[in-house]
């Protein structure tokens, strides 16, 4: 029976997962003036994982998650700024508890709905987040942010360097690290295997007797504290945080990325986030108004025709060659 | 100010939200579509208006039909040609699509007409101030209020007096028991979704005062057009008019009284609002 | 095992349910039948706690349950399928199984384990796949499998919540005839102290299968008995087999 050996081999590691590791550490060595960049690039990764466990696995479709990332990234920031809490680590895990603390709030009491209104009410959460902070100036230098933030040596040893980002890429490519390994557990556990079940089919899932909203719960808060030291990750690497963390085009540029690279397949943020800001950074800034013609056609196209992805097209191409082999 | 003229200030603002959400409440009442491109054309209504007036020698109201024309046109085609493609999709290739096509029409007046702001040239009628007896306001906003209102009546009486409106209403209840009835709910919306977006072409002409016309209109207020259609009810137009003035009134009062984020409160309201009524004031309860 | 009483629910006006007395016997194979619209499937939600009645009470093993959420019956062994299948569609046989199982051993929500290493369950899904005879299947994608063969992974997916009460609805609907017998087999199998209920149109199957039959016409109970009786009463047969025959 090949086939049913095959749930016992997935959650297996593949040689080819060192990938994107051996690349990110090849980057640190091959192109050191694009550091800066780069690490804007894993953050942006990491963002996108944290959305697809809600998105692609739970099958939740929020429009406010960048709630979480601002969440962390102004968490981090205000402790800086205020109360002279400078180490980058605990930062960190600050940073995912208040997020945790808000994504367990707010899930508790959004989770009961569903379609267009949780849609919308994702979007109220995080409109109202983020003009809370443009209202209190005093604690988050309202439509300004916090500029020149400074934070300890990571370790006491690496320094952050405004210019170089050598210390900055590092850090944030061994937290992606780390954040990755606890989401590929989540993912290949029990508790994945149910959140699939929860976006594949809902009243299924209450017919066998699943605590859906539980679960729901527990994915949005697990995801809301990655996307929170996401967001903590910018703040400590660029030295400042602002209003644009909060806003509708972070959330919905993150949703662009995690549908462009594949969602609910794990790697699908790797992909989408690496072909998106390369894309972005050369085109963008040359020729704005025709970067975002041709990612509006994208987008429809993707909504149309390729509904999974790059790594989706992949998959299928691959289907249909194993298909033609047999 | 005086209560008065704060209350018409909101009344008019509260109009160009009620004109310009009105279609999309109908249409995502009726397919539970999520189009957030809706205000997409709205800004193509005010650009319309704007080029009919500078460039082709097109008086104030003949511009404002030609604009609801053509954006009605228009929106039927891609409706057609399109959005029928995506009916049955998940509610994330619906959010995609017209996320996408927000960016080609915000793309596409930048790269046509330009990214500054256009202004509308008003006639000289809707110019000044207009005596009312007991109190001088703007002309314009008069206007509006009075436009606003009639535009309700004509699509209340629409959807209460004709057998058009008495399918939609059937169909926004109950899709299914509409269609075995008989109802062609395709074609009912294609032709909802031509009036509904021809309509906010016009208010997105007739609002550039108050809301202003740039390429990132249709983003910039999409949020305040889903929570104007959210409070209301989906496919109830007594709820989008009366939560587009209650909007409308406390934007202007807060922004009036709390320039600094006191739009917070709008969104605190709605927060409440939904999770208290997910299906808005107006909407029905259960099914 | 399962009872009602007085179950009443309406719609506005509309009443779906009226006053249902109606007894599943520990080990009975009862078939619900009745006219389009009699208020079969909306019988069997009152039952799973989908829908809440309006008045009267449900009992399992004379405890009220008329209350209890949905995923608390699932675990007090009340199972459904649904007449028209409410599968993971994008996931293969085995994880559609897989889920079903691990929900009633209590380790849906473990975090930690791989779900390939939970043995358990993977060898109960197979042990379902066998019955079934879904083997060959057991990679492929619901979506992919003809109707008939999801058919019976909604039947597999019942079977794995271990159920002491299993509700039908109109199971074989939709699988070719050939098929057919591998659902009945498949039920055949089950301990015999489970109490089945099937609704059912095909009326060779429900005499073949049930000991028991209710006719439920336009909400009420109309007739009850054994097939013999119902069989012969005149009555059903106007009301529903007559029309059935006459279709």
């Amino acid at each position: 029976m090949i086939a049913a050996t095959q749930l016992a081999r997935r959650h297996r590691f593949r040689w080819w997962e060192l990938l994107p590791w051996v690349a990110g550490i090849a980057v640190f060595f091959a192109f050191p003036n694009y550091l800066s960049f780069a690490t804007q690039v894993l953050i942006t990764i990491l963002f996108a994982l944290s959305l697809d466990l809600v998105l692609g696995y739970a099958g939740i479709v929020t429009l406010g998650h960048a709630a979480f990332f601002g969440a962390g990234a102004y968490t981090v920031g205000m402790l800086a700024m205020h109360w002279g809490w400078h180490e980058p680590f605990s930062g960190l895990l600050a940073a995912a508890l208040v997020a945790a603390v808000i994504g367990f709030a707010s899930g508790m009491v959004l989770l009961r709905t569903h379609g267009l209104t949780l849609l919308m009410l994702t979007l109220c959460t995080m409109t109202l987040l983020e003009q809370a902070a443009n209202m209190s100036a005093a604690w988050t230098g309202g439509f300004d942010g916090m500029p020149g933030l400074s934070f300890s040596k990571i370790l006491g040893l690496f320094g952050f360097d405004a210019l170089y980002f050598r210390s900055q890429y590092l850090y944030a490519l061994a937290t992606l690290f780390l954040c990755f390994v606890v989401v590929r557990m989540l993912v290949y556990s029990s508790f994945g295997q149910s959140l699939t079940g929860v976006r594949e089919n809902l009243l299924r899932m209450h017919a066998i007797g699943a605590p859906v909203r539980t679960r729901q719960v527990l994915a949005y808060t697990v995801s809301a504290a990655l996307a929170g030291v996401a967001g903590a990750l910018f703040t400590q690497a660029n030295g400042y945080v602002n209003l644009a963390v909060l806003g509708l085009e972070r959330s919905a540029g993150v949703m662009i990325v995690l549908i462009l690279g594949g969602y609910g397949r794990l790697y699908g943020a790797f992909v989408g986030a690496t072909a998106y800001m390369v894309l972005e950074h050369t085109l963008a800034k040359a020729y704005p108004t025709a970067w975002q013609l041709g990612l509006g056609l994208t987008l429809i196209a993707v909504a149309l025709f390729a509904r999974n992805g790059v790594i989706g097209i992949a998959d299928s191409l691959r289907r249909r060659l194993e298909g033609s082999a047999r | 100010m005086d209560p008065v003229s704060i209350l018409l200030g909101g009344f008019a603002s509260g109009m160009v939200l009620f004109i310009v959400s009105v279609g999309l409440s109908v249409t995502m009442g009726l397919m539970g579509f999520v189009n957030l491109a809706h205000g997409g054309f709205a800004m193509l209504g005010g650009y319309v208006i704007v080029l009919a007036m500078k460039h082709w020698g097109f008086l104030f109201l003949p511009s404002v039909a030609l604009a609801f024309v053509t954006v009605a046109l228009f929106a039927v085609v891609l409706e057609r040609l399109l959005y029928a493609r995506l009916y049955r999709a998940t509610e994330l290739d619906q959010v995609l699509f017209t996320i996408g096509l927000v960016f080609v029409m915000t793309a596409a007046v930048t790269l046509g007409v330009g990214p500054e702001t256009q202004v509308v040239q008003l006639p000289d009628w809707l110019r000044g101030q207009t005596d009312l007896g007991f109190i001088k306001y703007r002309t314009y906003s008069l206007a509006l209020i009075a436009a606003g209102v009639l535009l309700a009546i004509g699509i209340w009486l629409g959807f209460e007096r004709t057998r058009f409106g008495a399918r939609i209403r059937a169909a926004v209840d109950n899709r299914r028991m509409a269609q075995s009835l008989g109802v062609d709910v395709g074609r009912l919306f294609a032709v909802t979704f031509a009036i509904g977006s021809g309509i906010a072409a016009v208010g997105g002409g007739l609002g550039a005062e108050i809301l202003g016309l740039d390429p990132n209109y249709p983003l910039r207020y999409l949020v305040y057009f889903l929570i104007v259609v959210s409070v209301g009810g989906l496919g109830r137009v007594t709820g989008v008019f009366f939560a587009a003035l209650f909007i409308g009134v406390l934007d202007f009062v807060l922004k009036i009284y709390f320039p600094k984020g006191g739009t917070i409160f709008i969104y605190v309201l709605t927060l409440v609002l939904l999770l208290w009524r997910p299906r808005g004031l107006f909407g029905r309860r259960g099914a | 095992m399962l009872e009602t009483r007085g179950l009443c629910k309406s719609f506005g006006a509309l009443e779906v349910a009226r006053e249902i007395d109606f007894r599943l016997e520990r080990g009975a194979r009862h078939a619900l039948i009745g006219p389009n619209g009699a208020g079969k499937t909306t019988f069997v939600n009152l039952l799973t706690g989908v829908l809440l009645p309006s008045r009267g009470n449900v009992l399992l093993e004379g405890e009220d349950v008329t209350t209890l959420a949905q995923a608390k019956r699932v675990k007090r062994g009340i199972a459904r399928t649904f007449q028209i299948n409410q599968l993971f569609r994008g996931l293969t046989v085995q994880e559609n199984l897989c889920i079903a199982v691990s929900e009633r051993l209590g380790v849906g929500g473990a975090m930690l384990r791989p779900a390939g290493k939970r043995a358990d369950v993977i060898d109960e899904a197979s042990r379902l796949m066998e019955i079934l005879k879904l083997g060959e299947d057991a990679g492929r994608r619901v979506v992919e499998l003809p109707y008939g063969r999801q058919r019976l992974v909604e039947l597999a997916i019942a079977l794995g919540l271990n159920p002491r009460v299993l509700l039908l609805d109109e199971p074989a609907a939709g699988i070719p005839s050939a098929e057919s017998h591998i659902l009945l087999d498949a039920i055949a199998t089950l301990p015999k102290d489970i109490a089945v209920l099937i609704i059912e149109h095909d009326m060779d199957l429900v005499f073949r299968f049930a000991d028991r039959i209710t006719v439920l016409v336009s909400g009420a109970i109309f007739a009850e008995g054994t097939p013999a009786e119902i069989a012969a009463n005149r009555e059903v047969r106007a009301v529903y087999l007559g029309s059935a025959l006459d279709a």
